[in-house]
């Protein structure tokens, strides 16, 4: 019996995933817990392993689109076994919905595409219908019984092509031109003029690239947060001499203790993650009408992957001494360069800290990670000319925004929380 | 005014299927003098299920002829009277004892314009009341329709209205071949509008009797009926059915079913006959085999009856034949699931 | 009638069945004896040489029986056959190059080659069909005689059948229908002794065939079926008493089929004896002998019947031969009259 693969459910609440990418192609050997493709959630990229050894086929997910949790995407056929048509996919859940583009199959071959497709379940309007337009029904996911894939999921997987102009063909010159009007009528808004001018005037629109999982979720989790949570901005500019000199002898003894150097971001989450405790507005969330006081303290630290914002996060970070957090810290960045780190560790923070300061930016507000209450923006860190007893004199600065939830947090609230954060960095040993 | 008041009464008048049924007798038998009608109490008794009624009195015993009980010998003096000149019709007093008339039916009646190179023509017209719900039980509820449409040579009809009762009948009668006409005897009672005048509903034509989208509900005589009642509940849940009545299935319309298949994507066959071997089997494969395969989005499902002889106990005789609940759950299963 | 009568007083030593056919009428029958024996010897000669597709049931020794019985029939009267229905086709007046063309399966044939040896008909000239089923023409004769009497025509329908059909059950209501509405009908059994091979004394209880009429209320005639004249005489009798309304009438022909039931019978059932005994019977020669003893004939005229009756076979069977085979584009052309 081939091994089924299925979309794993890899979140508390997650009730769809997408596949990110697929590591490996129909065919390809696979070895027990090889990553064979990434799955975004709403939260977080992950990577899922192969569940036997063996060939890889009848791969019937393609990337990008959301897929029902135990919808089986792929089988792993192991040795000697020929390859059919799976009998009974056991999870056999819905895809919500199918496919995108596809190599170029002209329509000539469709001969010997039916042959590649002959394990799969599909109605004959399905098989016709994706025949016409060289859609390989492959990369399209059934919904039907046993995964049977129906006229809805191939005219769904022909509307999610980015140019479905180009493929969607009229039916053969002499045919009953009923298959033209199937694929319209199932397709609903497919477009049906394919006038030269109207192509010329698309090709100056640019390219048009779908979001990535990652993209999506982020897209439509600040959208919310703008939409829902009431900003408001408090900056401050505080001077960072101590903190780097802390900083130095950090490096020094962290050296000696075999702890990774730790960071101006990693100093600033161990100073955030100290005062929240005496801020716990600060440390909450909104939930309907009340407000969330978290009673740990986890902070997010944003982080860019690929083009991505992926936010790690630091668990319990308030009860973790320097030492610690600089170990977690690597450990977060590191697993995140190699895309080991569960949606559990990559969701859930109870703050955020964002530091562009790295990329020369001044300052900046930043949008909060809902469901948190405030996000602290990080600016760099430059010499700026300041007074000091009666002297302009240069020192190190940098600018802190935080973004609060109106709802929730005040602006004295804020403010306080601020100036402990002037006063926790500009003299740390009031941490003591 | 008087004509357009009469002109009005006309226009909605209705007739119970039976009624139908002799009203064509009767308008055939006036019209051609060759048309006569014989078969077991067909006379004073005025037919098991009244359908023949005062014919007898209209025309009298040479021309509405009671017969002993010799269902071979009678169908087979129908061949000879029809080879000869005359235009009989027969009936069947219920249509299980055409298995009795076999021989003449499907050996001579079907096959003696072929063997005689075409110099031959049988116009013959045999009524058999059939179907169950009557607790006749097992030798008085067929239908055995489809054994005669298997049969080249032959003609089968299911008329489901009292219009196409009549109309089919006058058709039937002029038709220069053997025809068969099962009338299923749940339907003598039902009514309908009959237009007065002497009209014929072509053989070989289907009739929408519902237009829809989502998938295709083919069934003849009751099931048509009981089709349409569950496209209607069908409706009022979301589904769009299309109710196709075959009303002959020899021969039969495929045209309509192909065209009506190729629209809804799903084909849902309905027949009170036992479902193996049956019509549903025929019509399912003529789908598979023909170019409108290319548009089937579900396997195509039949609704047919039990294998069993129909049980006297009334539950057990609903549960040997599709009725109303079952059509309108197949055909919800096959829209939403895209199975039965 | 007073003519007639006086005609027969000629001939006042032959017995009145005999003395009741003139010369004319017993040249034509003779004709039409020579005609079947000699349609079915050459229908042999093809099958043995492999021309004929099917198998045959052939009537040499029974030939008696088809024409004495219809001798009294008129131009406008029907005929339904049996499988064994070659030579009441010719009795009744079938052209012989027509039906070989039918017997080869050619598309000249009665029936375009569609129904062969087993379904030779001919509507026009009232042969409404040989019938391949046993006892099947007998129903169909109940409706014809329907239509007769209906149409006031003044036609008889003679049907034929074999003991073995007495036996169906479509006999008996068949002779209970025609009788109950005195149909102007003549059922003929041909009785030759075996249904295939069951001897009728092991399938039947009652000595003969023709004691069932009276089952059904009308008459029953039990004869000689190799006697053409003493055939003839009662055939005429019952034709007569059809046509004039008075009903049914069975007539028994007790005959012997020479040959087997059909081509693959190898005789198990039966004796050499008993064949040759019946062979010495031949309903023929018996005619031949009769009228030369009376003088009505001389060797020579009866040779020339014979030989006229051999040509035309002869030239029938050439025809034939020479004739188009239908076209299988037109395979399913007369299933449904249009």
């Amino acid at each position: 019996m081939p091994v089924e693969v299925i979309l794993p459910k890899v979140d508390m609440d997650m009730e769809t995933g997408t596949i990110e990418a697929w590591h490996v192609k129909e065919g390809d050997l696979v070895r027990q817990g090889d990553t064979i493709f990434e799955i975004g959630t709403n939260k977080a990229v992950m990577e899922v392993e192969a569940p036997a050894t063996g060939a890889i086929r009848n791969i019937t997910a393609e990337t990008g689109v959301p897929i029902s949790v135990g919808t089986p995407v792929a089988w792993i056929y192991l040795d000697g076994e020929a390859a059919t048509t799976p009998s009974e996919p056991a999870a056999a859940a819905a895809t919500v919905a199918a496919a995108t583009p596809l190599p170029q199959a002209p329509i000539a071959h469709a001969a010997a595409m039916s042959l590649a497709t002959s394990g799969l379940r599909a109605t004959p309007l399905a098989r016709r219908i994706a025949r016409q337009n060289a859609l390989d029904l492959k990369s399209v996911t059934g919904t039907g019984p046993r995964g049977r894939i129906g006229e809805k999921d191939v005219t769904a997987a022909l509307i999610l092509r980015s140019d479905p102009q180009d493929r969607v063909s009229k039916d053969v010159p002499g045919g009953s031109g009923a298959s033209a009007s199937i694929l319209r009528d199932a397709a609903g808004a497919a477009p049906q003029d394919e006038g030269s001018g109207k192509k010329s005037c698309r090709q100056s629109e640019g390219r048009l690239q779908p979001f990535s999982a990652i993209r999506r979720i982020v897209a439509s989790r600040l959208s919310e947060s703008m939409r829902t949570a009431p900003h408001f901005y408090l900056t401050s500019e505080i001077e960072m001499t101590a903190a780097r000199d802390l900083l130095g002898r950090l490096a020094k003894r962290h050296e000696r203790i075999g702890a990774p150097k730790p960071s101006l971001t990693v100093l600033i989450a161990r100073v955030a993650a100290r005062i929240l405790r005496d801020h716990p507005v600060i440390n909450a969330s909104a939930e309907g009408e009340a407000t969330r006081f978290h009673a740990r303290i986890d902070i997010g630290i944003a982080m860019e992957r690929d083009g991505d914002l992926v936010v790690p996060v630091l668990r319990d970070a308030g009860a973790m001494d320097m030492p610690a957090m600089a170990r977690e810290f690597a450990r977060l960045r590191d697993g995140m360069a190699k895309r080991t780190l569960t949606p559990v560790e990559l969701g859930g923070g109870t703050f955020t800290i964002s530091n562009l300061g790295m990329y020369g930016v001044d300052s900046f507000t930043a949008i909060i990670n809902p469901p948190q209450g405030a996000i602290l923006a990080v600016g760099r860190t430059i010499d700026k000319p300041v007074g000091r007893d009666g002297q302009i004199v240069l020192r190190p600065m940098a600018n802190f925004t935080l973004s609060s939830d109106h709802r929730i947090v005040d602006g004295v609230a804020a403010a306080r929380f601020m100036a402990d954060l002037r006063e926790a960095l500009e003299n740390p040993e009031v941490l003591l | 005014m008087p004509s357009d008041t009469l002109e009005a009464v006309s226009e909605i008048r209705e007739l119970s299927y039976a009624e139908a049924v002799r009203e064509a007798l009767g308008q055939a038998m006036e019209a051609d003098e060759r048309v006569f009608l014989f078969g077991e109490d067909v006379g004073v008794y005025g037919g098991a299920f009244g359908v023949s009624g005062d014919l007898v009195h209209r025309f009298g015993t040479e021309r509405v002829i009671d017969t002993p009980i010799s269902e071979l010998g009678i169908a087979g003096a129908a061949v000879g009277a029809a080879i000869t000149g005359m235009r009989p019709v027969l009936e069947i007093q219920f249509s299980d004892f055409v298995t009795l008339a076999m021989e003449q039916l499907v050996n001579q009646a079907a096959k003696i314009r072929f063997m005689f190179g075409g110099k031959a023509s049988v116009p013959m017209v045999v009524r058999l009341p059939g179907g169950s719900g009557t607790g006749a039980a097992a030798q008085h509820s067929q239908s055995l329709e489809a054994w005669f449409a298997h049969v080249p040579g032959l003609k089968v009809l299911q008329p489901s209205t009292p219009h196409d009762a009549k109309g089919m009948l006058l058709a039937a009668i002029d038709d220069p071949n053997p025809v068969l006409i099962f009338e299923h005897k749940l339907l003598y009672k039902t009514k309908g509008h009959v237009p007065a005048e002497a009209y014929r509903v072509p053989i070989g034509q289907a009739a929408i009797r519902r237009e829809g989208t989502d998938v295709t509900i083919v069934g003849s005589s009751i099931m048509a009926r009981k089709a349409e009642a569950a496209a209607e509940r069908l409706a009022a849940d979301g589904i769009s059915a299309e109710v196709i009545d075959l009303r002959s299935i020899r021969p039969i319309d495929f045209t309509t079913i192909a065209e009506s298949v190729r629209k809804t994507h799903r084909l849902l066959v309905v027949y009170e006959g036992v479902k193996t071997m049956g019509i549903g089997a025929e019509i399912s494969a003529m789908i598979a085999e023909s170019e409108v395969f290319d548009f089937l989005d579900a396997p195509i499902i039949r609704l047919g009856g039990a294998d069993s002889p129909i049980p006297y106990n009334p539950v057990l005789e609903k549960a040997a034949v599709p009725q109303e609940d079952d059509i309108v759950t197949a055909a919800a299963n096959l829209v939403r699931r895209g199975e039965a | 009638m007073s003519a007639r009568k006086a005609e027969e007083a000629t001939r006042p030593n032959q017995r009145p069945e005999l003395a009741a056919l003139d010369d004319e009428t017993v040249a034509r029958a003779l004709t039409r004896m020579h005609l079947i024996r000699k349609f079915e010897e050459a229908a042999e000669a093809s099958y043995m040489r492999g021309l004929i597709h099917g198998t045959m049931h052939l009537s040499i020794g029974q030939e008696a029986s088809a024409v004495g019985t219809t001798l009294p029939l008129e131009a406008h009267d029907y005929i339904l056959s049996t499988h064994r229905g070659h030579g009441h086709c010719i009795a009744r007046g079938a052209e012989p190059k027509l039906m070989f063309a039918e017997f080869f399966g050619k598309e000249t044939g009665y029936c375009k080659g569609r129904g062969g040896s087993m379904h030779i008909a001919d509507v026009e000239g009232g042969n409404l069909g040989a019938n391949g089923i046993v006892g099947g023409g007998l129903p169909i004769a109940v409706g014809v005689g329907m239509s007769i009497k209906a149409q006031k025509n003044g036609r008889v329908c003679m049907v034929f059948f074999g003991d073995g059909a007495s036996n169906e059950g479509a006999f008996h209501e068949a002779l209970n229908m025609a009788s109950i509405w005195k149909l102007p009908v003549v059922f003929v059994c041909e009785n030759n002794k075996y249904g295939m091979s069951m001897d009728i004394g092991r399938a039947m209880a009652v000595a003969n065939v023709a004691d069932r009429a009276s089952a059904y209320g009308m008459p029953g005639h039990s004869l000689d079926g190799n006697d053409l004249a003493g055939v003839s005489a009662v055939a005429k009798e019952a034709v007569a008493r059809a046509r004039s309304g008075g009903g049914p009438s069975l007539i028994e022909c007790k005959t012997y089929r020479w040959r087997g039931h059909s081509k693959s019978d190898r005789n198990l059932y039966r004796s050499k004896e008993e064949i040759e005994e019946w062979r010495a019977q031949d309903p023929i020669r018996r005619l031949e002998d009769e009228l030369k003893a009376h003088d009505r004939f001389d060797a020579a005229a009866l040779m020339k019947l014979e030989e006229d009756a051999q040509r035309e076979i002869d030239s029938a069977v050439e025809f034939a031969r020479a004739c188009p085979d239908p076209d299988p584009k037109d395979l399913t052309r007369d299933v449904y009259a249009l």
